[in-house]
């Protein structure tokens, strides 16, 4: 990308998207944790991912502050403009991705206080977690090299992670049917499943983002089809 | 477009033998504000002159091509230069007011081409300066000298003086580059209310001013035309590389 | 910030003695030049205030040794520097806006504005001689007609001079703006750019007059003088320059003692129009 005339503009920019990269990592860190936690069951490791909770909070304040600062002392137009405002929603976004990683830890939590069992189909869920935490390095790549042409593919996959998601809802309450000792569990298992299905979400709006800088186009709520000719 | 005021087709401009337009073709909206921006020299101010037929006071300076006004060719040589200037006024960047009294600065273009009687005269200079937002700065001093006031009451005063004669286009040539911050403000506050009565094409070099004020925006870069489209899309997302980079301070 | 070194105050010395040097032959030469000048101004008053007194004004010039003023000369003086100032004005403001304003790369322009250099440094003598083959001769008698042609050519060249370099300095955005209304051009030279240069013009008018006021050589091929009061314009007129000259290297007492008189008044009438014009031209 050419340079401003005001390096200081240039460096101010690249700063704050180096933060949101920054954050981006951690709450990667955060998931790769919670899905450790959950196919180990460990309330060790889901201590670990609650507490980084604090910092990916801070990191969205932070970030939101430095957004306003350039904003009013740049007046930042077309594709700065838009860069900006996406990392708005970005930072929105991985904030709440922190949020279901925690919420992931809270349920193993949950669940080894219980004292539930290994039997528990958890290991159904590595599928769609891993795919969801690939979802979210791939947008996250996408935003940090500004290249839309991986993110048609992560709004493609997002249906696997959803069909995934039902697919275990449905195994879930066979499981529940089998031996309802077992349901207050298997709850919290469906609340680290809907977790992970909403992190595939996130990682889907990331990407929709990385479109609306480098092409300028909003396609929230649109179909592919449209998607797919935007991007072109 | 349907509702063109001024059609530029195919307009070249000439300094002696530098090439100073290549090909322009524009339409301005009619009752719409249109902003000229790009880098010193890119021409915008030329393009400006060529509406009123200002270079035409130089011998070295010739225009080719056709600018429609309501359809018909200003730059037709049966078109009377004088009554063009009076359909068509310009503001200046520097405010020059005539070395004469408020009120007379104001008469001044009215006597050229109407017969008004004192009370219609002093109705009429009324309403130019109410215009302007200068009435009621000025009202108890209308027989004191123009160059009495400051630099934006001088600015507002050409305004008035250019409207006084009613014309139908408005040509502002960066009439706020000699003025403070409030000064600004105003005019561009007027600017916005004169759009309701007059077509006005405005030449800024502040990007910003042309974000704030005008309706459409044409970029332009060493006499040509690169972009043209509303404010909105220039400003958000502009079709050209080249804009973009202008509008956001990069020069590669 | 570190203290200066041995060669850089060495340095500061020297230029501080130029300094102060150059600073004392200055108010030497400036103190040389008023001096002469004072004095020149001190012998004019003290020796025409001597000499002044009603009768000056009221009397005409006399035969040596008796008694009489000056009042025919300053008649004289008055109504050709008059009638010159008014035939030479209109042509000079009007050649002047000609140059400013339409001829400014024409050739035409260029020659006049050539010749009119020269006629503005031609010696005034030069110019009564002129009037002298031309009009004198011409009807066999020295005439105060001829006084005024010859004057009005002096003015005229000082006035279109002025009057173009005054029209130049108006700045050009004041005559685009007036255009840009839809003025002709004629209209915004006279009613825009000559308002604006008024001021300037008008300066330029009275120094003309004071010039004329004081010159000697084309009035006496001209005008010749007069020794008694005369209102024709065809006869020889008296002026005071003229008179001044013939009083001033006469051996009489009555006559040298007028001489001063007059000069006292020419200068006094001179210093006149120059703070006159200063004041016109005063920062507003």
């Amino acid at each position: 990308m050419d340079k401003h005339i005001s390096t200081q503009f240039d460096s101010e920019l690249r700063g704050v998207s180096s933060r949101v990269l920054e954050m981006g990592g951690l709450v990667e860190a955060q998931i790769r944790l919670a899905i450790e936690a959950l196919a180990l069951m460990s309330a060790d490791i889901a201590l670990k991912v609650i507490a980084a909770e604090e910092t990916v909070n801070h990191f969205e304040v932070e970030i939101d502050r430095e957004l306003s600062s350039i904003i009013a002392r740049r007046q930042p137009t077309a594709r700065d403009l838009r860069l900006l405002m996406a990392i708005s929603r970005v930072t929105a976004n991985l904030e709440r991705v922190g949020d279901e990683a925690e919420r992931m830890a809270r349920m193993v939590q949950s669940i080894n206080k219980a004292g539930a069992t290994l039997r528990l189909p958890s290991g159904d869920l590595r599928i769609a977690s891993d795919l969801a935490a690939k979802q979210l390095r791939k947008a996250l790549n996408a935003f940090a090299r500004l290249d839309a042409t991986d993110c048609v593919s992560i709004l493609r996959e997002d249906d696997l992670i959803d069909q995934e998601f039902n697919g275990f809802v449905r195994r879930l309450i066979t499981y529940m049917m089998e031996d309802p000792r077992t349901i207050s569990a298997s709850l919290d298992l469906l609340f680290i499943a809907k977790a992970i299905e909403r992190i595939g979400d996130h990682a889907k709006n990331i990407a929709e983002s990385v479109i609306y800088i480098v092409k300028g186009a909003d396609v929230r709520h649109t179909s592919m089809a449209d998607i797919e000719t935007a991007v072109q | 477009m349907e509702n063109s005021k001024i059609s530029v087709r195919d307009l070249n401009f000439y300094y002696g033998k530098f090439h100073a337009l290549k090909n322009i073709n524009l339409e301005i909206e009619r009752n719409k504000v249109t902003a000229f921006i790009g880098p010193s020299g890119c021409g915008k101010s030329t393009l400006l002159r060529t509406f009123n037929r200002m270079f035409e006071l130089y011998p070295e300076q010739r225009a080719t091509g056709e600018i429609l006004l309501d359809g018909k060719n200003t730059l037709q040589a049966d078109q009377d230069v004088s009554l063009l200037r009076a359909k068509v006024g310009m503001v200046f960047q520097k405010p020059t007011p005539f070395p004469m009294s408020i009120y007379d600065n104001i008469a001044f273009g009215i006597k050229l081409f109407e017969n008004l009687s004192r009370s219609d005269m002093d109705d009429r200079v009324e309403w130019a300066l109410r215009q302007a937002a200068l009435w009621g700065e000025v009202k108890d001093k209308l027989a004191q000298s123009g160059s009495g006031l400051s630099g934006g009451q001088q600015q507002r005063l050409c305004i008035a003086r250019g409207i006084a004669i009613k014309p139908e286009v408005l040509l502002l040539d960066e009439p706020c580059s000699a003025l403070d911050p409030i000064s600004t403000a105003k005019i561009e506050e007027l600017i916005s209310e004169l759009k309701d009565s007059y077509t006005v094409v405005i030449v800024t070099h502040s990007m910003q001013q042309a974000a704030r004020c005008s309706d459409y925006t044409a970029y332009m870069y060493l006499g040509d035309l690169m972009e043209f489209g509303t404010t909105k899309d220039v400003f958000f997302k502009p079709q050209r590389r080249e804009t973009e980079d202008y509008i956001t301070g990069r020069f590669g | 910030m570190t203290l200066p070194t041995q060669s850089a105050l060495l340095k500061y010395k020297k230029r501080k003695w130029i300094n102060r040097l150059a600073l004392t032959l200055s108010l030497a030469a400036m103190v040389f030049g008023l001096v002469w000048l004072v004095w020149i101004l001190w012998e004019i008053v003290h020796l025409g205030l001597g000499g002044l007194s009603a009768t000056v004004f009221t009397q005409m010039t006399p035969a040596p040794n008796e008694d009489g003023g000056l009042a025919n000369a300053l008649y004289g003086s008055g109504l050709m520097v008059v009638l010159a100032t008014f035939v030479g004005t209109p042509v000079g403001i009007f050649a002047g806006i000609y140059l400013a304003e339409f001829g400014e790369k024409t050739w035409l322009g260029s020659v006049t504005r050539f010749v009119n250099d020269i006629l503005l440094s031609a010696p005034s003598i030069v110019i009564g001689l002129f009037i002298y083959s031309l009009v004198v001769v011409k009807l066999k008698n020295f005439s105060a007609f001829a006084g005024v042609l010859a004057l009005a050519l002096i003015v005229i060249p000082v006035v279109i001079r002025t009057t173009e370099n005054m029209l130049r300095l108006v700045p050009n955005a004041l005559r685009e703006a007036a255009y840009a209304l839809g003025t002709p051009q004629w209209k915004v030279v006279l009613t825009v750019t000559l308002r604006a240069a008024k001021s300037g013009v008008v300066t330029g008018v009275l120094l003309a007059v004071a010039r004329i006021s004081g010159e000697t050589a084309p009035l006496l091929f001209t005008a010749l003088s007069n020794q008694f009061w005369s209102s024709s314009l065809m006869q020889p007129m008296a002026s005071l320059p003229v008179t001044i000259f013939k009083f001033a290297m006469s051996p009489y007492q009555n006559w040298q003692q007028l001489a001063w008189a007059g000069v006292f008044v020419i200068t006094v009438f001179v210093l006149a129009l120059n703070i006159l014009a200063r004041w016109i031209t005063r920062a507003k």
